[in-house]
């Protein structure tokens, strides 16, 4: 997306328009008003007098809130400009817009303002995908409203378009004859209002506008006012922890479909849903600031466990969801989303997340509330997952047409790949994947000991995973290269590229000590290290690519757990080198991470090259900057206690995090910056 | 006339008493279920896993109206009902989180292939 594009949001409903606030999409690119995955306005163009407006500035109010400041006339050269538009726009069940036209001259003015108005109705993945529609247009004009629908069989969805002002509405928008006094004022409000409607189903309540904004602005505060605060000696680190907190409260939604719970979407503008891997990680790196994430995640994610087996989504019992859609594909499943469950590690993660946050929190309730859940999340890497029958978690889409061929967060076509670049079969088996179910199995263990005092489940389970964790060592080093295999292939050779995933075994615990040091190495060594962060697959490999999705960019997300794996092994230096790099790199994208950058070395681009599709806000790249707070403090639960054990970079001189939310109430932390990274030595 | 799917589907729930899947879950659901002009009720009570079914309306916490033959697929695995659902061929009134626990009751279909 290109970046004068003005984003509002809240929860899966957004706007994305020009800075004038038109929007004029064209089947391929995201602009437009979206709810539920699906467009419901794909044309929204303001003229005065027939003539388009012109930008003079955009204020980003609040996340869910934007105004537009506008003079009539395009190009570069205005000179009449005795008019002044202003929208005020924000996002609610749809969209509420305020448009007020100032007159500046000494005389009255007559007005036609027109608003043209139009949708297509595509759904998210036809964006996407560049796909066509099956079903029927429908536009309906009233005295007062404008209604555009389109239908499907019983497929429904609509919008409607009111104004506060008599307008005249017609099938293409609404035409407002205005007549301002001298230095006079008018205004109206224009709401927009989306249904997704079954056959003879009531649209839902909705909420005044006006209401909706109070609650939203209360909302926001509450959320800012419950965390943590940070007070540095680096401005940007700052704004960055406050733009991360603002970010995370607007991605938080709750569909009915969740009963009605608030976790973490994925990302704007392609993943404004829930995702498995996306909201546990993110639930993972925020736990030390917002806790409530975690426990929302689970208990959602747990609603939707699998239980049954359904090839078309890759469904098995006890598998954790992937992703859940609602728009037009998926609802006549030309896409498996109603849930889809092709993912390989949201199941091992779901234990890990769930052990993680009563570490944290001390919620033994929830422990107890979601045994079965976890049991069978266990279950599952057994039973379900071991395709090969080698005691490795192993993936293989069972949906050969619409399901994900990759199902580790590495998902793109081609990022699994040998050395020279050819592309090994199915099923494979990725590294970080037997260092998430050997976590899950550790603390699976330690939660079956404690909690569900099932000391038979304890005991099996680490058997499992000290031999899980033999058998690894052995067969996923590759020793003339000293670094774990990327993967394993069907015939059990090793997939021997060096990739960031060796930094996830880190912080899974499944590294023989003796092996971490060259780990390390590599992590922080020319082929994987940018200066600014770990590249997602080293400089020298077949496929390797500065700008390729998962072959070469480096993701922020990626780069967070990488650091915590090195602290977990005690490279103290090392993660703060990788944190100081990445906090850096915020601060050219004003606090808000990508999803990914650019791999070019630091030295040769001067500041981190922005992936050209990148979702942004998205929420595993909003929490990075937590984890990363967490990993230089050195945080740790230690039974009743926060461990404070901080290793900071000299740039950011002196830190606090005050008021750490868990099991101790609240606890203060406190470090000075003595590790000199390379750019503070240089 | 001879127990359709959905007739048998409700029969089948009442000797059940308890599903573990349904553990965390109460409340009152109604099926009504339209066949042709008929519509016919089925009330679902859920105490922590523990079911009871009634045939017959009533007040409940969410409504679930579907037409017979949408349902007699659902019940035995040939369709969704999550995608019924987002087409509108199911509706919901009221609480939605008894839905997402009672779509756990249906059948899937079945595997087609075994482990790859």
């Amino acid at each position: 997306m290109s970046d004068n594009l003005v984003k509002i949001l809240d929860g899966n409903t957004f706007v994305v328009s020009t800075e004038s606030g038109d929007i004029e999409a064209s089947l391929t690119d995201p602009t437009g008003l979206f709810s539920f995955d699906t467009r419901f306005l794909s044309r929204w163009v303001l003229t005065v007098n027939g003539e388009r407006l012109n930008a003079l500035s955009v204020d980003d109010l609040q996340y869910y809130e934007a105004r537009f400041f506008l003079v009539p006339g395009t190009g570069a050269v205005y000179i009449d400009a005795k008019l002044s538009v202003i929208r005020q726009r924000s996002v609610s069940s749809g969209f509420h817009e305020e448009l007020s036209i100032l007159n500046h001259a000494a005389t009255p003015a007559t007005l036609e303002v027109r608003i043209d108005a139009g949708c297509d109705f595509a759904d998210l993945f036809e964006v996407k995908d560049a796909l066509r529609k099956k079903g029927r247009y429908a536009t309906k004009v009233e005295r007062r409203k404008l209604r555009l629908g389109y239908t499907r069989g019983t497929f429904e969805r609509a919008t409607t378009i009111t104004s506060t002002q008599p307008a005249r509405f017609d099938e293409d928008g609404l035409t407002f004859r205005v007549r301002i006094p001298a230095h006079g004022e008018w205004t109206t409000g224009i709401d927009v209002v989306t249904e997704l409607l079954g056959a003879g189903q009531a649209p839902a309540e909705q909420e005044s506008p006006a209401r909706s904004r109070a609650r939203m602005k209360k909302n926001l505060e509450r959320w800012v006012a419950d965390a943590p605060r940070v007070e540095c000696d680096w401005d940007s680190l700052e704004a960055t922890y406050r733009r991360s907190l603002v970010d995370l409260a607007a991605l938080r939604f709750s569909p009915p479909i969740a009963g009605g719970r608030a976790l973490p979407a994925a990302g704007l503008p392609w993943f404004m849903t829930m995702f498995g891997r996306d909201s546990i990680f993110t639930s993972l790196q925020a736990l030390p600031f917002t806790p409530e994430l975690a426990a929302t995640t689970l208990r959602a994610l747990g609603d939707w466990q699998g239980v049954r087996s359904d090839d078309f989504r890759d469904e098995d019992p006890g598998r954790i969801l992937h992703e859940m859609r609602y728009g037009e594909l998926t609802a006549f499943e030309e896409r498996p989303h109603s849930p889809y469950y092709g993912s390989v590690d949201a199941t091992p993660l779901y234990v890990v997340l769930l052990d993680e946050y009563e570490r944290w929190s001390g919620d033994r309730a929830l422990v107890r509330e979601l045994e079965v859940e976890a049991r069978a999340a266990l279950a599952w890497i057994d039973e379900y997952a071991d395709l090969q029958g080698t005691g490795y978690i192993w993936y293989q889409r069972r949906n050969e047409e619409t399901g994900l061929e990759n199902q580790c967060w590495k998902d793109s076509w081609d990022s699994i790949s040998f050395r020279d670049g050819s592309l090994p079969g199915f099923p494979r088996a990725t590294c970080e994947l037997q260092g998430y179910a050997y976590d899950a199995k550790v603390r699976g263990a330690r939660l079956a000991r404690e909690i569900w005092k099932d000391e038979a489940l304890a005991a099996r389970l680490e058997r499992e995973a000290a031999d899980l964790k033999r058998r690894f060592n052995r067969d996923f080093w590759v020793d003339d290269g000293e670094y774990f295999a990327l993967a394993l292939d069907p015939d059990g050779r090793k997939v021997d590229t060096l990739a960031s995933n060796v930094g996830h075994l880190l912080w899974s615990g499944i590294v023989d000590k003796s092996k971490a040091k060259a780990l390390a190495r590599h992590l922080l060594g020319p082929k994987l290290f940018s200066g600014w962060g770990v590249r997602t697959l080293a400089v020298g490999e077949g496929r390797y690519n500065p700008i390729g999705y998962h072959t070469g960019t480096v993701w922020p997300f990626d780069n967070s757990v990488v650091a915590w794996g090195l602290r977990r092994y005690g490279f103290k230096e090392e993660a703060a080198e990788i944190a100081a790099g990445i906090l850096e790199a915020a601060d050219f994208f004003d606090g808000r991470l990508p999803e990914a950058f650019g791999g070019y070395p630091r030295a040769q681009t001067k500041y981190p090259v922005q992936y050209p599709t990148a979702c942004s806000p998205q929420a595993w790249s909003t929490g990075t900057p937590l984890l990363l707070l967490r990993t230089m403090l050195g945080l740790e639960p230690h039974g009743d206690h926060l461990v404070v054990d901080p290793a900071l970079p000299t740039e950011i001189g002196h830190l606090e995090l005050l008021d750490i939310p868990g099991r101790w109430g609240r606890v203060d932390a406190f470090a000075r910056g003595r590790v000199e990274t390379r750019r503070g030595r240089r | 006339m001879k127990p359709d799917s959905t007739a048998r589907f409700f029969e089948a729930l009442a000797g059940r008493e308890h599903e573990p899947l349904l553990r965390k879950s109460t409340g009152c659901t109604r099926f009504d279920v339209v066949d042709g002009r008929r519509i016919r009720s089925w009330r679902v009570s859920v105490t922590k896993g523990d079911l009871e079914v009634k045939p017959g309306g009533g007040e409940a916490d969410c409504v679930i109206r579907v037409d017979r033959r949408v349902f007699d697929r659902v019940v035995t695995g040939r369709m969704n009902a999550v995608a019924a659902v987002l087409r509108g061929e199911i509706t919901v009134g009221g609480d939605w989180r008894l839905l997402v626990a009672m779509q756990r009751l249906f059948t899937g279909p079945t595997r087609r292939s075994a482990r790859a």
